[in-house]
């Protein structure tokens, strides 16, 4: 079922979380809100969800299936919530968590033990746990917890998931693992969510279309392929990875200008190409991984890593301390606040 | 060395001299402050004999103060029961402007004087006082309620000295676990009853059992609040506290000591109650089954 919130705003006593945003998720999506901490992805969950209440403006809406849901209330609404630390029920066994849910509802629409107990240990099979029924959640590790408590959400059959920094608790092997299960779980039960992280590299694995928010605004959506390759702002550049800064001029005027490059958009050469590259001192070398990373310090500009395949490197032989010549093959300059213009081979 | 994780003893650096002073210094300190006191309250409360001991407790004045006694402390907890629960899940689960106010006035009744609390309800409820007097005055006479010098005063004065016990216990454990569980309650459909009941009422009862018992004993035992409102009339507003001075003032040594057992034996079931209590606990954390994780 889709989602629509329009005009949502939130401000507390001494910041503005969240200015007039505009969400949109289309039925069986996935889709992340990434963002730095403080860029209010998570106030726009809560609001979603009902935890939150918007600030009162009459063309605030937020609708579920075609339904406006602000003024139900949180129990109303039917939305499966995942939080960052499990909140699970401690004194609770995981069955009776997965339940909870259930045994709530108003007695004709509770189901029968036998029909609850099925619905249960189909959840439980879904999550691989079954045989981890009868413990308490202070038994489970991290990612056991996250998807009992994935398990909870999914048993009053949500109309959308929505999850909070699901993984944010979890150490990175676990929290890579459970990307990919998130993923598979998603394919296969298709539910429409919303999921809140920070993590770049989570959002651009898991998700079907990426919200980038910073101060309360949205600076841009779309496509994993979309954000990455053709950012919008400077901003959403510099967030989704590491990046290279260069100062420069745009030749036809003068204007100041500021080249944003990523590590595996520049290349190293030992001889200077007429004019087009930078001078650069190794300062360390790191090929232990899948790609190599080299560090150099120069004096025309920041200190500046460039990322080149094993190949590339084992043909350019260099070594700490030499001095190489760092050359732009693709880079994005921005001359005015907000203006992205791809710039191909610029000097630097 | 030692991977199985198992407990080591603590290492003992300290000579045995020093060990043995400490440890006997101890228990002498306990011995004569606490468990000779207690020893001899019983001993006196038998020196007549058993009959004569009987006779003491048995007496009606003694029968009544011991009924106003529980019927105090009954009232007290039901009370306290209720305002500490409320007051400590409105501050630990809601932040509004007044909070830390709210929570200095909680700690009120712990810093001030027994005897100024009694005072404070002589002031407010006696002949002369605010409530004494005035719409509030004559509703309570033209309806016959006293509550000075009477069982709701006692009551009263109780409920005030005793009203930090169970918020205390339970607003450190609130806010440690914070609201995470009771959104998720909420989010799963749960109503406001249900959420409570099912989630956050689990998660403190043991804190609350504890507040009630320590609530309680002082309930029983409390003596200057209650003295000052009670005025000791013999067989009406005597609590056992003030039954066993008055007997004692008489120089009737026996018969005080006797009742004081009686208070005694009551402080001994709580204290017998609070540590089944924490045995409990600990037999809960650690559940059947922790073997199975590996």
């Amino acid at each position: 079922m889709s989602i629509d919130a329009r005009h949502v705003g939130k401000s507390f006593a001494n910041y503005v979380a969240l200015r007039d945003v505009d969400l949109h998720v289309e039925q069986s999506e996935l889709v992340a809100l990434l963002g730095p901490s403080g860029s209010g992805k998570t106030t726009l969950l809560r609001i979603i969800a009902g935890l939150d209440t918007p600030d009162p403006n009459p063309a605030t809406s937020v609708v579920v299936d075609g339904q406006d849901i602000l003024d139900r209330r949180g129990s109303e609404r039917r939305v499966g919530f995942v939080f960052q630390h499990y909140a699970l029920f401690r004194h609770m066994t995981v069955f009776e968590n997965i339940a909870f849910g259930l045994r709530v509802r108003p007695r004709k629409q509770r189901p029968r033990e036998p029909e609850l107990r099925r619905k249960v240990n189909e959840l439980l099979d879904l999550i691989q746990l079954g045989r981890w029924s009868n413990h308490y959640p202070s038994q489970l590790s991290g990612g056991q917890r996250q998807r009992v408590a994935l398990a909870r959400a999914l048993a009053i059959e949500p109309s959308v998931l929505l999850l909070d920094e699901p993984f944010g608790a979890l150490d990175a092997k676990v929290r890579q693992e459970l990307r990919r299960w998130l993923r598979n779980l998603h394919a296969k039960i298709a539910v429409t969510s919303v999921l809140v992280t920070h993590d770049q590299e989570e959002a651009l694995e898991v998700a079907d279309r990426i919200v980038i928010m910073n101060q309360g605004r949205i600076e841009q959506t779309g496509t994993p392929d979309e954000v990455f390759h053709n950012p919008a702002s400077e901003f959403v550049v510099t967030f989704l990875g590491h990046v290279n800064l260069f100062h420069g001029r745009v030749e036809s005027n003068g204007q100041a200008a500021r080249l944003l490059v990523r590590p595996h958009e520049l290349d190293i050469e030992r001889s200077a190409s007429n004019g087009d590259s930078v001078a650069a001192r190794v300062h360390r070398i790191q090929s232990a991984g899948p790609i190599v990373r080299v560090e150099l310090a120069s004096d025309q500009s920041d200190p500046i890593t460039v990322e080149m395949t094993h190949e590339r490197y084992r043909d350019l032989t260099i070594k700490t301390g030499e001095t190489v010549y760092v050359k732009v093959r693709d880079a994005r300059a921005f001359v005015a606040v907000g203006t992205a213009q791809r710039v191909n081979g610029a000097g630097a | 060395m030692t991977s199985s994780g198992r407990p080591t003893e603590p290492r003992q650096t300290e000579p045995a001299w020093m060990r043995n002073l400490f440890i006997g210094a101890s228990v002498a300190f306990v011995g004569l402050l606490i468990l000779l006191p207690v020893i001899s309250v019983f001993t006196e409360a038998f020196r007549k004999g058993f009959s004569f001991y009987l006779a003491s407790i048995s007496d009606p004045l003694a029968m009544s103060a011991l009924r106003l006694t529980l019927i105090t402390a009954a009232v007290t907890l039901a009370a306290n029961l209720v305002f500490g629960l409320a007051a400590s899940w409105l501050i630990a689960k809601f932040s509004f402007p007044g909070r830390n106010v709210l929570l200095s006035l909680i700690d009120l009744p712990f810093a001030v004087s027994p005897v100024v609390s009694g005072l404070v309800f002589v002031l407010l409820f006696g002949a002369q006082g605010w409530f004494g007097q005035g719409r509030i005055g004559d509703f309570l006479s033209r309806h016959g309620i006293q509550i000075i010098f009477s069982t709701p005063g006692v009551i009263l004065a109780t409920i005030f000295v005793t009203f930090p016990f169970i918020a205390r216990e339970l607003i450190p454990l609130m806010q440690e676990q914070g609201a995470d569980e009771e959104e998720a309650a909420v989010l799963l459909g749960a109503s406001g009853w249900q959420t409570f009941r099912r989630v956050t009422l689990p998660n403190i009862r043991w804190a609350l059992v504890y507040g009630v018992v320590l609530a309680n004993a002082r309930a029983m035992g409390e003596f200057g609040a209650v003295s000052v409102v009670s005025g000791h009339i013999r067989g009406r507003t005597n609590t056992l506290p003030l039954h066993v001075e008055i007997l004692y003032n008489e120089y009737n040594f026996s018969a005080a000591f006797a009742v004081a057992s009686l208070l005694a034996l009551l402080a001994l079931v709580t204290l017998v109650a609070k540590a089944a209590l924490e045995w409990r606990i600990r037999a809960e954390e650690r559940p059947a089954g922790m073997e199975d994780i590996a």
